[in-house]
């Protein structure tokens, strides 16, 4: 008898904690911006980055602590690294829910899982901010991401100055899935559509990477006796087909655009200042806005609940400006 | 497997020979196990004849042969490694990360230090023995699984490449004031930069004064040292005998924790000698590098007759597997086959490779194909309305079929 006691309270217990948690979700409803907050004089994001291995989301990195730096009243916690897993992520945005951060900011990895963490943020009445990638969910205060659709078009565009009288197009794209693939490689095909002469004769998923881009371009080289430019939806795979087709020393009868842009030596933006690449589009990071929202929402101030950044053409004009504008270096302290 | 190879490869098997070629027989006799059973290269041949067949000069020209091996190159060297150590039953899950630091680490001699090829290429091999020596030490020492240790050991590596890089990638091609490469850039394209090779000047067999791809060179000079190893030394020997019963082995006297240790050190060892041609080849040094190229070089194995419970396989084998794998790859690119359905042709050929080098495989069909053969000789001969009736006459014949066998 005692022991069945015991267990009921034990299991009253467990339960507890699981049923707030369920009136938690279903009362409240979302909230934007920081109400009753203004009193206080320090206040601390926290960032939940969806992956750091990748240069781009490195160099957001760098550039949101640089930017948060700025603004005095704003504290950044240390961001936190999903790797790539989102169920990692939604554990380190829950954490960061439990230490009842005055703002959080999250660039989701996938759309769906994000959700429900999102969620529980809007109902502890934490303002979100999203970059980049959308999430299931339309509780969060502000969503900043860069415009792929427009990224493509506008180097679509640039194909079609480059080849006035059409050409072979060839198109290394990502992977097949990524939202960003989707998009930029829809832009494109709008953006070339403008001169009926241009051809893709071919399109191959090279996954992002500079590796798998160097072997689909050499099988193209050889299956091919006319290429005249190749379309590529990042940098990486644009300099991986530079390789081979340097290789086979045909680099200089085809042009090469990219996407992306980032300012490191390694980068598209160097790759078009030293002629292998005909341009390229600085992809926003978002950083400088996050901020910027980040302390306008702290302090009371309206926020737009979608801000779209355009992309930067880089040219072998303004490669040069553009990548002291944009060095990482400037932004490390 | 030596012993069943030699009756497959005919023209050795002459009945009578006289004296004088008996040496020549020898020789023969005492490479071609090394070589493994014919058998093993039908996968391989299927694959050559489907690329000329489908595309012909394309496929079947020096260039781009060397282009679809040199993109291999690097995985292919992994596998070698990786043969030695499933030839011990164990397996390294880690190497794909050590090609990565080690990749990187080259790159960053190269662009902070500014040292030659000669001083990176066996700075990168200590870096990726270290490694694999802690691999083996583990594995052998502290007897945790290999799986469970190098596992561990892909993401202990991959975090500390990550840090070096800053998760950056590093570029090779570095370029001075002048807007030409450094000499040493220029020097470390050699190694793997498509269109780079050594050797150049040289009148060469087969290649002539263009020279030679240096990954492809590598990835030869790796196979042929490392076949001659497992097959011509003790040390080989007891990698088999460690493989096939361990304990056997080590009442038979074989110290078998130093085996153990050795391969995983061999194998970091080559993880490292692959780095900088990783390197190379993308000119640049990805914090990524190398990721999920541990399962095409266990593959590589797989394919190439090795079987994972360890004892069996070769390096030569190994070398078979990497070929098709990468050919296969251009082929289906060659084609223009779609992105989708190369992976399920891929995943499929790769099933029917490892079926068909099976040893046992021709003699389990031979039967199969015989009946059919009677069945097809009989229809021909017989009336159409008396098929089904034919049936019964070659089982008759089945019994001392079944007893050739």
């Amino acid at each position: 008898m005692k022991s069945r006691r015991w267990r009921l309270a034990l299991t009253a217990a467990m339960l507890a904690p699981l049923a707030a948690a369920a009136t938690a979700c279903a009362s409240t409803a979302p909230t934007s911006g920081a109400t009753g907050a203004a009193s206080k004089s320090q206040f601390v994001i926290g960032y939940s980055q969806s992956n750091n291995a990748e240069p781009y989301r490195a160099q957001l990195n760098i550039q949101l602590q640089y930017f948060v730096k700025k603004y005095p009243n704003l504290k950044l916690l240390p961001i936190t690294d999903a790797q790539q897993s989102s169920a990692k992520q939604v554990s380190q945005v829950q954490n960061f829910i439990a230490q009842h951060v005055d703002v959080l900011i999250i660039s989701p990895n996938e759309p769906a899982p994000l959700a429900a963490a999102v969620q529980q943020a809007c109902n502890a009445k934490i303002p979100v901010i999203i970059l980049d990638r959308s999430v299931n969910n339309d509780c969060y205060t502000s969503f900043i991401g860069g415009d792929n659709v427009a990224a493509g078009k506008q180097a679509g565009d640039l194909a079609v100055k480059l080849l006035p009288n059409g050409g072979n197009v060839v198109e290394l794209q990502g992977i097949l899935s990524d939202q960003p693939q989707i998009d930029r490689d829809k832009g494109f095909r709008e953006g070339i559509a403008a001169n009926p002469n241009i051809h893709i004769v071919a399109q191959r998923e090279a996954k992002w990477l500079k590796e798998s881009a160097t072997p689909i371009m050499q099988q193209w080289l050889a299956q091919y006796p006319k290429i005249d430019l190749v379309y590529s939806e990042n940098d990486p795979m644009a300099l991986g087909a530079y390789l081979a087709a340097a290789g086979a020393k045909r680099a200089g009868q085809i042009k090469f655009i990219g996407t992306d842009g980032l300012a490191i030596p390694d980068g598209g933006i160097r790759a078009v200042q030293q002629g292998q690449m005909a341009g390229t589009f600085i992809y926003p990071t978002c950083a400088e806005q996050a901020a910027q929202t980040a302390e306008a929402i702290v302090s009371g101030k309206p926020v737009q609940k979608t801000q779209t950044l355009q992309v930067t053409p880089v040219t072998p004009d303004n490669a040069a400006s553009l990548y002291a504008q944009y060095d990482d270096s400037k932004f490390q302290s | 497997m030596s012993s069943r190879t030699t009756p497959a490869s005919p023209g050795v098997l002459a009945p009578s020979e006289p004296p004088g070629r008996r040496s020549l027989r020898a020789r023969l006799r005492g490479v071609l196990p090394v070589l493994g059973s014919l058998q093993g290269y039908i996968g391989l041949v299927l694959v050559i004849a489907a690329g000329m067949l489908t595309k012909g000069q394309v496929f079947w020209n020096q260039q781009n042969l060397t282009n679809a091996v040199g993109a291999f190159a690097s995985r292919g060297i992994l596998a070698v490694g990786e043969t030695l150590v499933i030839l011990t039953a164990g397996i390294d899950l880690s190497v794909g990360s050590l090609l990565g630091i080690a990749s990187m680490v080259s790159a960053l001699l190269l662009v902070h230090q500014n040292l030659n090829i000669y001083e990176i290429v066996p700075l990168c091999m200590v870096v990726g023995a270290f490694f694999g020596l802690a691999n083996g030490a583990a594995t052998a020492l502290l007897r945790i699984q290999s799986f469970v240790v190098t596992l561990a050991m892909l993401n202990v590596v991959r975090g500390i490449d990550r840090m070096l890089s800053d998760n950056v990638s590093v570029g090779t091609q570095l370029i001075n004031a002048q807007g030409q490469l450094t000499p040493r850039s220029a020097q470390f394209q050699v190694l793997g930069t498509p269109g780079h090779n050594v050797f150049t000047g040289l009148p060469l067999p087969f290649v002539g004064r263009a020279g030679i791809y240096y990954p492809v060179l590598a990835l030869v000079v790796v196979v042929v040292v490392f076949q001659l190893l497992l097959s011509k030394s003790k040390f080989g020997r007891h990698i088999y005998a460690v493989g096939g019963n361990e304990t056997a082995a080590r009442l038979s006297g074989v110290n078998t924790t130093y085996v153990k240790i050795a391969v995983f050190m061999l194998a970091g060892l080559l993880a490292g000698f692959a780095g900088p041609i990783d390197a190379a080849y993308s000119a640049s040094a990805d914090p990524l590098a190398g990721s999920s190229y541990e399962l095409d070089a266990i593959a590589a194995v797989v394919i190439g007759g090795a079987s994972l419970a360890g004892g069996r396989g070769s390096i030569v084998g190994t070398l078979v597997g990497s070929l098709i794998l990468t050919l296969l790859d251009n082929v289906l690119g060659l084609n223009a086959i779609s992105d989708n359905a190369q992976l399920i042709i891929k995943g499929l050929i790769v099933i029917l490779a490892v079926v068909i080098q099976r040893p046992d495989f021709f003699r389990a069909l031979g039967p199969a194909v015989r009946r059919l053969g009677r069945l097809t000789r009989t229809r021909t001969g017989d009336p159409p309305g008396e098929v089904a009736s034919g049936s019964p006459q070659p089982q008759s014949a089945t019994p001392p079929l079944e007893e050739s066998r």
